[in-house]
């Protein structure tokens, strides 16, 4: 494989997205926003475990938190998530609105 | 002044809210009932003295979210009228509201019943967190119990199943 053809294999498997810390996990991680690249077919668990190797201060909120994945709420757990480039995750901890 | 279709005037504000404004807002001539909630912040929390309120939203979220509570208001209850939904953000006095909800229908019955379940929606599903800090002692991110993923409502299965 040329290394054009290689580039563009991995970018269709990759993809970059925009991660939102709030609440709880933004002052565990000391920020509000971060990229990543990851794989584009991964699941709400693996992608929760990457978020935890750069940061490992989230394990405290892993039992208590759920993503938000293109303004949707997807739990942690086997479910395959789709992403695009450019897609916006959001790290919900438990909810204090009202 | 409210226009003739039903209208949902969403509104994430660090300004102080207005339950007159609110009001005002869902006021319609052929409307015998308006019903308001104000959620207003409270000074004491297991005999811990707050002394403020700090509140954060995933703003573009939290509109969605309180938009899909008024689109399922207007399905289960479809003589309501107007609805006002305003939700303060950033650092908010005690005793002031951090919440205030406005219906208005024809008649009482649906406008009263489409408010609580307005604010049992919000504080189950609206990405807004707030942070108590107290006159002693650390800050707290509270949790609100409607909230499917906080501590004690850790029943992984209950969480699969509300999310398909």
């Amino acid at each position: 494989m040329f290394i054009h053809e290689y580039r563009a294999h991995i970018s269709t498997r990759f993809k970059q997205v925009s991660v939102l810390y709030f609440a709880k996990s933004a002052e565990l991680t000391g920020l509000k926003a971060e990229n990543i690249t990851v794989p584009s077919n991964i699941t709400s668990l693996q992608l929760w475990q990457d978020l935890e190797n750069r940061h490992p201060r989230l394990s405290v909120l892993r039992d208590q938190v759920v993503l938000a994945v293109r303004q949707e709420y997807v739990p942690l757990g086997a479910q395959l998530l789709t992403l695009r480039q450019g897609d916006e995750v959001a790290i919900i901890p438990p909810l204090s609105g009202g | 002044m409210a226009a003739d279709e039903g209208q949902d005037v969403i509104t994430l504000t660090t300004d102080k809210l207005s339950a007159d404004g609110v009001s005002e807002s869902v006021t319609c001539p052929s409307c015998g009932a308006i019903s308001l909630f104000i959620g207003t912040t409270r000074d004491n929390f297991e005999g811990k003295k707050v002394i403020q309120l700090e509140y954060e939203a995933y703003n573009p979220m939290a509109e969605s979210e309180l938009r899909k509570i008024c689109s399922d208001i207007r399905t289960k209850w479809p003589s309501v009228r107007h609805i006002s939904i305003q939700h303060r953000l950033g650092v908010v006095p005690i005793t002031e509201a951090s919440v205030i909800i406005g219906i208005s229908s024809p008649h009482r019955n649906d406008s009263l019943e489409a408010v609580r379940y307005s604010i049992d929606t919000l504080k189950a599903t609206v990405p807004i967190w707030k942070k108590e800090i107290y006159e002693s002692g650390e800050p707290c991110w509270k949790e609100n119990k409607e909230c499917l993923w906080a501590d004690g409502g850790k029943d992984s299965k209950v969480l699969q199943d509300a999310f398909h």
